[in-house]
């Protein structure tokens, strides 16, 4: 009940990193991979070629969006997403669940699924695992995610906490005899519990008993500690089977995918990248960059002097050779200039991802994360955050020696 | 430069060509894409390279013009035009700046013997004729329309109005005449071709400057034109040049009537205005149907969902990059999903319909059928583009849409126009067929598309 194969290709012998090529319906995808996020079917106005361009071979769709818009009757019109878009490679899409309780202020979670009033007329409503799935089959993404019962991780409520791991167990059951199309689409448990390390260990056991294609530790990114987050991410790797993509949902700010490499994980997504372009705001490897200050108005550099994007590349090597003072020019002042620089920031995290994997492959990713946080932060030891340099001294590796 | 391959009766109407050295030659008549701050609108800049047809584009120095213009510190690599590498505008383009944007931003204060007043992204400032001519040569596009006096939006110019815009345009083209001479001596070659801009009066009622242009003659290489009316009555000595319009037609047929009274090269406002307004224009110049019994829309409304789930192109058969990679229904999720993504696809076919246009209106001149092609198309098209009910992309701050005191006179058509029947060419927006299911959308809504269910 696989549509998927995992090939390990390297592993880190200091960290937990590993490198691997992940076999989808849609063809191979290099792990460890960063997934942008085109919610409804479109990464912020740029083209699937263009996408394509950026490396990019898996993307996110968001069920909850796609089952307003267009619907499921469309999606099964039309045959599902990647007719829908004309995207040829592969599609992950999120249980819905997530966007539900985060987006419906009255969104509430019962044992059937999850209870919301309808936007508009008010009347009530339900989501429930079978409706997930039934959605992503139409969808037909290449993975699919099983509804969870999300909880922030940051709630008070202990008791809330454990009913949530418990149910979301009990809904990967669901959703597994939902799932029509195990052939084609690969189904992901995720893994739920909080921030208690106990309740996680538990999730992971009893989920890898379900032994689903591939894994997520879910409920993380929502405004916990890192150091806490760093301790769930490293206490599931520790449990979960060598041979399946494990995926930690919702990350993507460039130090965190870094870090939870290091710790083990093979998969990330987030809108950060794309929604920051929005912003004027560009990732390079000496930190974010906001374009729209007024100090770039005169700054004749790529926006980033080694990225090898469309954007920044030269003319002279087949790029457009852009300046941060052309993207301050046309930032947030005409839509083309949000494009450029989402096409750079994916192509960033991408290449990111791209480095590190090589530096896995070689065995030097030790000193691949050295070379790393001393470029972002102009070598000055003393700006460290203390969360990446404890985490990283959990797999081996002391930032704070040379 | 520009030479005229063929014309037609005694008339200005011609084809030709418009070449210029390391450029794409441009076919004529055409159009130029409009940039807005360097950028066709919601085009990147690579896309315009791989998926458009567009061999130009018009850009307005206004646009580049703000606190210490720090476009002027650029030294692009290779010694490149500055303007078109800060632009990324392609090798083969050709690239053309204008003081003001077209159609400009409509400004409160007069302009005066030594500035004229413009609009930037901060706001209403002034612009000394002498920092235009300096800021043409450093941005050094291949042609510079001169800055001339021109009243934006009036329908009537009083005769004394006529005789200030007309002496003052004079002088300054005189200015920029005197110092290119001067720079050519210093420099040798290498400054962008100037065109002259025509006041939107007839060519008799600005003829103290035309006169003046027959002795600047060496320098000028061509004719921006405000309004076709300057062109019934062009003195021999000016004909030959090519001429731009930058007369904001605001459909097709006002494009033909524009072409047939001599334009070569021509920008159009309407298209990305079409453009956001989600329509996706399909219409054939000649046309090759029969009259239809009701005249057909120049275009079709992709906000309709009765495309929601029609997996045919935006037109049958267009080789356009949307149409041949994707659908009307993902153009319609799209649009009302709100992704930019559809303006993108829309632009990209509606530029391949105006090449279309323009390699038809080509032939026809070509054939002499122009007169005949006009009057068929007529009775073919409704005479508005279509209007839809959708909204477009979030409007930037700056981006106001220009409206003139008052509609300008144009010459009056030279072929037939034909009034469409108002009653029925009121009927192009359509209503939505189906409920859109969308964040407003009543539980009934959700069901119907298969999202959850209701629970009461
Ligand atoms: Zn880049
Ligand atoms: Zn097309």
């Amino acid at each position: 009940h696989s549509a998927l194969t995992y090939q390990p290709v390297a592993r880190c012998s200091v960290t937990k990193a590993r490198a691997a090529t992940l076999q989808l319906p849609h063809g191979p995808v290099p792990l460890p991979i960063f997934m942008p996020v085109a919610t409804q079917a479109s990464l912020k106005g740029l083209t699937p070629h263009q996408l394509d361009e950026t490396s990019c071979r898996l993307c996110l769709n968001n069920t909850y969006h796609l089952g307003l818009k267009p619907g499921q009757a469309t999606l099964d019109a039309i045959g599902g997403a990647h007719k829908l878009q004309s995207w040829p490679h592969n599609i992950l899409t999120d249980s819905g669940g997530f966007q539900m309780v985060s987006l419906l202020e009255l969104a509430t979670v019962t044992e059937q699924g999850v209870r919301f009033l309808s936007p508009h007329d008010r009347s009530p409503m339900l989501l429930t695992p079978e409706h997930s799935i039934s959605l992503q089959n139409s969808i037909g993404s290449d993975i699919i995610m099983q509804l969870d019962d999300v909880i922030a991780t940051t709630s008070p409520d202990h008791a809330r906490i454990k009913e949530a791991m418990h149910r979301s167990i009990r809904w990967l059951d669901r959703c597994i005899d939902a799932h029509k199309n195990s052939a084609t689409q690969n189904l992901f448990c995720i893994i739920q519990g909080g921030l208690d390390l106990e309740l996680r260990k538990e999730c992971c056991e009893e989920m890898v008993k379900r032994d689903t294609p591939g894994i997520a530790i879910g409920g993380l990114s929502g405004g916990e500690a890192k150091e806490e987050y760093c301790k769930v991410v490293t206490t599931c790797t520790d449990l979960l089977p060598d041979h399946k993509p494990r995926y930690v949902m919702g990350v993507g700010y460039p130090e965190d995918l870094v870090v939870s490499v290091a710790l083990g994980a093979d998969m990330f997504d987030c809108v950060w990248p794309t929604r920051t372009a929005r912003f004027g705001n560009a990732i390079t490897s000496t930190g974010v960059l906001n374009l729209r200050h007024a100090s770039y108005s005169a700054d004749f550099s790529a926006v980033d002097p080694d990225c090898k994007c469309t954007i920044c590349r030269p003319v002279s090597a087949g790029g457009l050779g852009l300046t941060r003072a052309y993207i301050h020019h046309v930032a947030a002042k005409e839509t083309a200039g949000a494009h450029l620089l989402s096409i750079h920031n994916v192509h960033y995290l991408l290449d990111l991802m791209r480095r590190i994997r090589e530096a896995i492959i070689a065995d030097t990713y030790p000193q691949f994360l050295r070379g790393y946080f001393s470029t972002l932060y102009a070598g000055d030891k003393t700006k460290y955050p203390a969360w990446i340099v404890e985490a990283l001294r959990g797999v081996n590796v002391d930032l704070m020696v040379d | 430069m520009f030479k005229a391959t063929a014309s037609s009766g005694s008339g200005a109407l011609r084809t030709g060509v418009l070449s210029l050295p390391n450029r794409q030659a441009i076919k004529t008549p055409h159009y130029l894409a409009l940039a807005s701050r360097g950028a066709i609108p919601h085009l990147t800049q690579d896309n315009v390279v791989k998926h458009t047809g567009i061999r130009g584009a018009y850009m307005a120095a206004e646009d580049f013009v703000e606190k210490g213009t720090p476009i002027l510190n650029y030294n692009p690599p290779d010694g490149t035009s500055r303007l078109r590498a800060y632009t990324a505008t392609p090798d083969n383009h050709v690239l053309i700046l204008g003081a003001r944007r077209s159609p400009p931003v409509p400004s409160p204060g007069a302009s005066t013997d030594s500035h004229m007043s413009i609009m930037t992204a901060f706001g209403f400032t002034k612009l000394q004729d002498k920092t235009f001519r300096d800021l043409t040569t450093s941005l050094n596009p291949d042609i510079v329309v001169g800055l001339g006096d021109i009243p934006y939006g009036y329908y009537k110019v009083s005769y004394k109005k006529i005789d200030k815009i007309t002496n003052r345009t004079a002088k300054w083209m005189q200015a920029h005449v005197d110092e290119r001479a001067l720079a050519k001596k210093e420099h040798g070659a290498g400054l962008p071709l100037l065109y002259a801009p025509l006041l939107p009066i007839s060519a008799e009622s600005q003829r103290y400057y035309v006169d003046h242009l027959e002795d600047m003659a060496q320098d000028i290489q061509g004719l921006a034109i405000y309004n076709t009316i300057t062109l019934g009555d062009l003195p021999g000595h000016l004909k030959h040049l090519p001429r731009l319009g930058l007369t904001e037609p605001n459909n097709p047929r006002a494009v033909l009537q524009d072409v047939a009274q001599g334009i070569d090269v021509l920008t159009l406002p309407f298209l990305s205005g079409i453009t956001d307004a989600g329509v996706a224009l399909d219409f054939q110049f000649p046309v090759s149907v029969s009259i239809p019994e009701e005249p057909l829309p120049l275009g079709v409304n992709m906000w309709d969902t009765k495309h929601a789930t029609d997996v045919s192109a935006l037109r049958k058969d267009c080789p356009c990059y949307a149409c041949t990679n994707h659908h009307r229904a993902f153009l319609q999720h799209l649009l009302s999903a709100k992704e930019m993504l559809a303006w993108v696809l829309l632009q990209i076919h509606n530029h391949q319909i105006m090449d279309e246009f323009f390699a038809g209106i080509r032939q026809s001149i070509d054939r002499g059928t122009l007169e005949q092609d006009i009057a068929d198309f007529e009775r073919v098209y409704q005479p508005e583009l279509p209007e839809s009910n959708g909204r477009g992309p979030r409007l930037r701050g700056y981006q106001f849409k220009s409206e003139g005191p008052n509609e300008r006179k144009r010459n009056s058509a030279p072929f037939t126009v034909y009034k469409a029947n108002p009653d029925k060419s009121d009927k192009i927006a359509q209503k939505d067929s189906v409920p859109v299911p969308g964040p407003d959308a009543i539980a009934e809504d959700l069901e119907k598309v298969g999202f959850a269910e209701k629970t009461e």
